[in-house]
């Protein structure tokens, strides 16, 4: 190809642009691309970084829990594989210093610990202030012992002076502020106590028989973890677990699972509105050139000609629209990455190149799906088209170009969610919505015909405005309802989830369990709490037993291996009324349960899986060497993740009371409040303490991010949402704009005109406001049920909202961009327009 | 400048053969008919006509006489449904799409009743327009001095939308003319002007022919103007009905 052919229609494309015709495909070209960019992008480091970050909840990227010692030969396999590693050794033991004594959380750590996240620690005991922290290098050298500040008032000694676990003595030199993979043993009451592995044999406190959790630290590229995975797994007892993010943190997992398929789902959005948009914006550049081919044509311009001349302007608009794209999108998710900063300390990481090449693919899709097919025929007009400018040029079918496009859709969406649930929802709710506009819009339009005889002046002209493009007018209020229901299943999701979120962990969520109190404690405990400001939520009666009979048979070997819970020893719990965060799946609560003589025990859902229970079962528990016996009455789900005290078994009111329960309590304890557990322990030294606060402070604050980024992504669909009505507007602007002006020119009025436009687009607005709500609905409770697996609701307020805002909308729209019939001269525009 | 030159010895050269020897365009037995809900509809029947290189006709008849359409054939635009063209010794009526353009690109020019500039275009931009089309040099200076020529020397980076009718259509002219066609067909080229402003274009039309020598088919539903060309056909249902001078009646009968 010669240059001068190239020069051609980049001059044309520039002149183009200049002129505004393409100024609308250009920008819903970059929306498009800045969107996906954006998103892919965003979501991306987004997600590199939580789970980077999630694994410091772990201190490692994987752990090996076990109840034993981990096999010496395994560190071979790990070095094979490349992976860096760590042990932990956990053990509750009495630690003393003189007269006093404490049942501390004792870790003993090898060299590396902790592999991911660091190690806090200070000389000033319960420092705020980050200037005296500092980030452990080592861990506590032979001889020394890292503590928890509370530790040292527990057994009232001092930095540097000593207290013994077992038979050896420890110097504590530091204090622990903060420790990484804290959230990872919350079975260990009690102050921390941190110890070099070599002289864990020195202590003597490890006989046969104790409860000691052993961890196997691993981390390394998800390759290399893979490779010793696979070596490791054939060797793992039943004793042995792997754990990763999700295992440790099953509610963050959860939430970054539910926002990223939020973000996804936005980015899917965001395309269709794009592209959308630009459908449109192209139908109506080939609209407008048709004359052009023609007159290019009859000054001898060949087909292939014409072919090249839009060839070479669509690919270059597509570079250039990319390239703005990919720029726009990654200086908007630095940016969002920027705000983010100010708000939580860790930095976002690189996203990977892909992330791009998504935004890039998504632009020349649209392009070869979108832009493509409507101007398809451009090469063949016909010349004579100049001279006879009544000669209908028929383009590309509009079905096919529908289907061409809803296949590209289908393909973008799939492509970026790899999820068949959302793709599935939001497809068929698109086609479902269409074809709903497509009947409604027909039937109500003829409706109107009939009524238009009968009301008045500017209704009648407003109606028959519409009536008179009846396909335009179809296909507008499809747009507008589509965008609408699209912007509305999005708002109400990214309410529902940050709600979700904001519900599960709420700022005085209880950070603290205290366990074990006797029966004679209880009302002490809560009168001190009172006193001291604070609230304990629910005292949860509680014995450890462990089930050993399943219908009067101990359960096969194979059951045994599958369900950890025959291993040890369980909580075990009643309760008169069921918590919010637990629902009955199967069976009947306790106010329905009549089986005189038996008690009756409800399940949690997985482990009666694992256990292969159903309603009926008898299971038989031994507690403290007794024999509990109950019947299986209910089996419940629960949320784990809402950090309330929780219990795999609730039995019927007395089932427990012969056996001597504790009780179990949780609360929130603000930070400075910290110290009351010191208190408390002093007067009831034989309750235990599981300290959350930090783990959910971490859970918090990456809720926090990720509800940022939730919420910035909306806005960024929202524009794309307006774009699209926008240009579906402008689309009719000139054949309203052409009657306007006839009008005006044959003496109406400004006022009649006006209210006719505002009605026409009203209506409009109105008739999609309707059909997009009861779409949006059904998206929405199908995401919900399918897609996130929340519960279902209907949402009133959005759909009154939505009709109301889609009327106004649109309305205002409409006589915006027809503002300039109201005051210009009614002979210029009909002269422009002729 | 270097254009003008050779266009001024162009325009000598075509006053030195006025013998209208060697036909432009030569037409034999033209039919259309199209087929439409009502049945077939005939829109030529048989006409046939021949304009040497040089010369110029007028094409006059009522609305829907069928002007365009015949001039829509000669132009090589549309294909008739029965007889034979050729234009430059080229049989337009052999010749497929892509070789009729070549014609087209190659020999003819047009004017048009409702003008035709691209609307986004400056007048000059809307002048090399098909300069660059055809990847010929110096467009700029070519349009430069077309629209000199045509008195809007001024105008150049006026948008149409800035520009009278009658400016517009001097633009047209000026396009026409840059590309040096042979021939020019010019379809009702006054039909949207008010006299005073049609007359002045005419003028123009005929001067610019005139000075680069180029064939003329004009088509008008004004007698007066059509008096401007030396011949003259009148269609009535697509026939022709009358024609001036008489002789061109043998070409018929050949
Ligand atoms: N392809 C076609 N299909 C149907 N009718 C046609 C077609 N081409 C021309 N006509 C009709 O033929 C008649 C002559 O058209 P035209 O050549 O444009 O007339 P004029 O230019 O003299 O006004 C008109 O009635 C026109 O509608
Ligand atoms: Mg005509």
């Amino acid at each position: 190809m010669s240059p001068q052919s190239m020069l051609l229609p980049l001059r044309l494309l520039w002149r183009n642009w200049r002129s505004g015709e393409i100024r609308i495909l250009a920008g819903a070209l970059v929306l498009a691309v800045t969107v996906v960019t954006c998103i892919a992008v965003f979501t991306n480091r987004l997600e590199t970084t939580l789970v980077a970050e999630s694994h410091t909840f772990l201190g490692a990227n994987r752990i090996v829990r076990s109840s034993q010692p981990i096999p010496e030969g395994w560190q071979a396999l790990a070095d094979e594989a490349g992976c860096r590693t760590a042990r932990t050794t956990q053990f509750a033991s009495m630690v003393f210093a003189g007269e006093r004594m404490h049942l501390a959380a004792v870790k003993a750590v090898t060299a590396g610990y902790p592999l991911v996240g660091h190690l806090t620690i200070s000389e000033q005991p319960f420092a705020t202030d980050p200037l005296q922290m500092l980030e452990a290098q080592t861990v506590p050298a032979p001889g020394e012992a890292w503590a928890d500040s509370r530790l040292l008032p527990l057994l009232d000694i001092e930095l540097g002076e000593t207290l013994s676990v077992g038979e050896k003595d420890f110097t504590v030199t530091r204090v622990i502020i903060d420790e990484p993979d804290r959230g990872s043993s919350f079975a260990l009451y009690g102050a921390r106590l941190l110890i070099n592995d070599s002289d864990l044999a020195a202590t003597e406190v490890i006989q046969p028989g104790s409860r000691i959790r052993y961890h196997w630290m691993l981390s390394g590229s998800e390759i290399q973890l893979q490779s010793l995975l696979t070596e490791l797994k054939p060797r793992l007892t039943p004793h042995q677990r792997v754990m990763d993010v999700e295992s440790a943190q099953q509610g963050l997992a959860n939430t970054l699972t539910t926002a990223r398929k939020f973000l996804l789902l936005s980015a899917m959005i965001g395309v269709l509105l794009a592209g959308v948009a630009i459908s449109i914006a192209a139908r109506r550049f080939a609209g407008r050139h048709v004359e052009q081919v023609a007159l290019m044509k009859s000054l001898g311009a060949s087909g292939w000609a014409v072919r090249n001349i839009y060839g070479i302007q669509l690919v270059s608009l597509g570079l250039v629209t990319s390239l703005a794209g990919l720029v726009l999108g990654h200086v908007l998710q630095e940016w969002i990455a920027k705000a983010l900063a100010s708000l939580y300390p860790v930095e976002l990481m690189a996203g990977d190149w892909t992330a791009y090449g998504l935004g890039l693919l998504t632009g020349m899709v649209c392009l070869m799906c979108f832009v493509v097919p409507p101007l398809w025929h451009l090469p063949m007009v016909p010349p004579i088209k100049i001279l006879r400018r009544e000669l209908e040029v028929k383009g590309l079918r509009f079905y096919w170009q529908s289907m061409l496009g809803l296949l590209a859709l289908v393909f973008l969406i799939a492509l970026f969610s790899q999820d068949l649930w959302l793709t599935a929802s939001v497809v068929s709710a698109v086609v479902a919505l269409l074809t709903l506009v497509a009947l409604f819009a027909f039937g109500l339009l003829a409706l109107g015909r009939r009524l238009g005889s009968q009301v008045g002046n500017i209704w009648r002209l407003a109606l028959s405005g519409l009536q008179r493009n009846l396909r335009q007018s179809i296909i507008q209020m499809m747009v507008f309802a589509l965008a609408v229901m699209l912007l509305l299943t999005l708002t109400n999701l990214r309410t529902n989830l940050i709600n979700d979120w904001q519900l599960q962990l709420p700022p005085e969520t209880p950070n603290h369990f205290l366990l074990n109190i006797t029966p004679a404690e209880v009302a002490d405990v809560e009168s001190m709490m009172r006193s001291d400001g604070l609230e304990a939520k629910g005292m949860y009666p509680m014995v450890r037993g462990r089930l050993t009979h399943i219908n009067g048979e101990i359960p096969s070997q194979e059951i045994a291996e599958r369900a950890e819970v025959l291993r040890r020893e369980a909580n075990l719990s009643w309760t008169e009324s069921l918590a919010d965060d637990n629902k009955l799946v199967k069976g009947v609560w306790w106010d329905q349960w009549f089986e005189p003589g038996v008690y009756g025990v409800s399940v949690e859902e997985e482990i009666a899986g694992e256990l292969g229970l159903s309603l009926g079962d008898d299971l038989r528990f031994s507690v403290g060497g007794l024999r509990l016996e109950a019947r299986v009455a209910s089996i419940r789900s629960l949320k784990w993740d809402s950090m309330n005290p929780n219990f795999y078994f609730l039995f019927s009111p007395g089932a427990l009371d012969s056996f001597s329960p504790t009780y179990l309590t949780s609360v929130y304890l603000p930070q400075q409040d910290k110290l009351f557990i010191n208190d408390l322990l002093q007067q009831f030294p034989s309750v235990l303490v599981i300290e959350m606060d930090r783990v959910i402070a971490q859970v918090q604050s990456i809720v926090t991010q990720v509800s940022f980024g939730v919420e910035l992504m909306l806005w960024l669909v929202l524009l794309g949402g307006f774009l699209v009505m926008w240009a579906a507007v402008s689309s009719s602007m000139e054949a309203r704009m052409q009657e306007a002006a006839l009008l005006r020119a044959l003496g109406s009025s400004r006022n009649r005109l006006l209210g006719s436009l505002w009605i026409e687009f009203s209506v409009l607005g109105f008739l999609s406001g309707i059909m997009a709500a009861v779409g949006a609905e059904v998206l929405i409770l199908s995401i919900q049920k399918w897609v996130l697996e929340m519960p279902l609701q209907i949402h009133w307020m959005l759909m009154l909202w939505g009709v109301i805002a889609s009327t106004a909308l649109i309305g205002v729209m409409g006589v915006i961009s027809c503002r300039r019939v109201m005051t210009t001269p009614p002979a210029l525009i009909l002269r422009e327009l002729s | 400048m270097k254009t003008l030159d050779t266009l001024v010895a162009r325009h000598n050269n075509s006053h030195n053969h006025d013998s209208f020897g060697i036909p432009m365009l030569h037409a034999q037995s033209l039919c259309k008919q199209v087929m439409t809900a009502a049945g077939e509809l005939k829109i030529l029947e048989n006409v046939s006509l021949s304009v040497a290189a040089g010369d110029s006709l007028a094409i006059t008849g009522a609305s829907g006489s069928g002007k365009s359409t015949l001039l829509g054939i000669l132009a090589g635009l549309d294909q008739p449904s029965s007889g034979t063209m050729t234009l430059h010794n080229k049989e337009l009526t052999a010749m497929g799409e892509e070789g009729r353009a070549r014609v087209r690109a190659d020999h003819v020019g047009f004017v048009f009743q409702s003008f035709q500039l691209l609307p986004g275009l400056t007048a000059l931009e809307n002048v090399m327009m098909p300069l660059e089309l055809h990847g010929r040099d110096c467009a700029r200076g070519k349009a430069e001095f077309f629209l000199t020529r045509v008195g809007l020397k001024d105008r150049l980076q006026h948008y149409p939308q800035q520009l009278s009718g009658g400016e517009q259509q001097r633009v047209a002219i000026a396009r026409a003319f840059a590309s040096d066609p042979d021939i020019l067909f010019a379809d009702e080229p006054t039909g949207n002007l008010d006299s005073a402003t049609g007359a002045h274009v005419i003028d123009l039309l005929f001067e610019l022919n005139r000075e680069q020598g180029a064939t003329l088919v004009l088509v008008t539903h004004e007698q007066r103007l059509a008096e401007h060309c030396r011949q003259r056909i009148s269609l009535e249902g697509g026939k022709v009905v009358e024609r001036f001078p008489m002789e061109m009646a043998c070409c018929e009968a050949v």
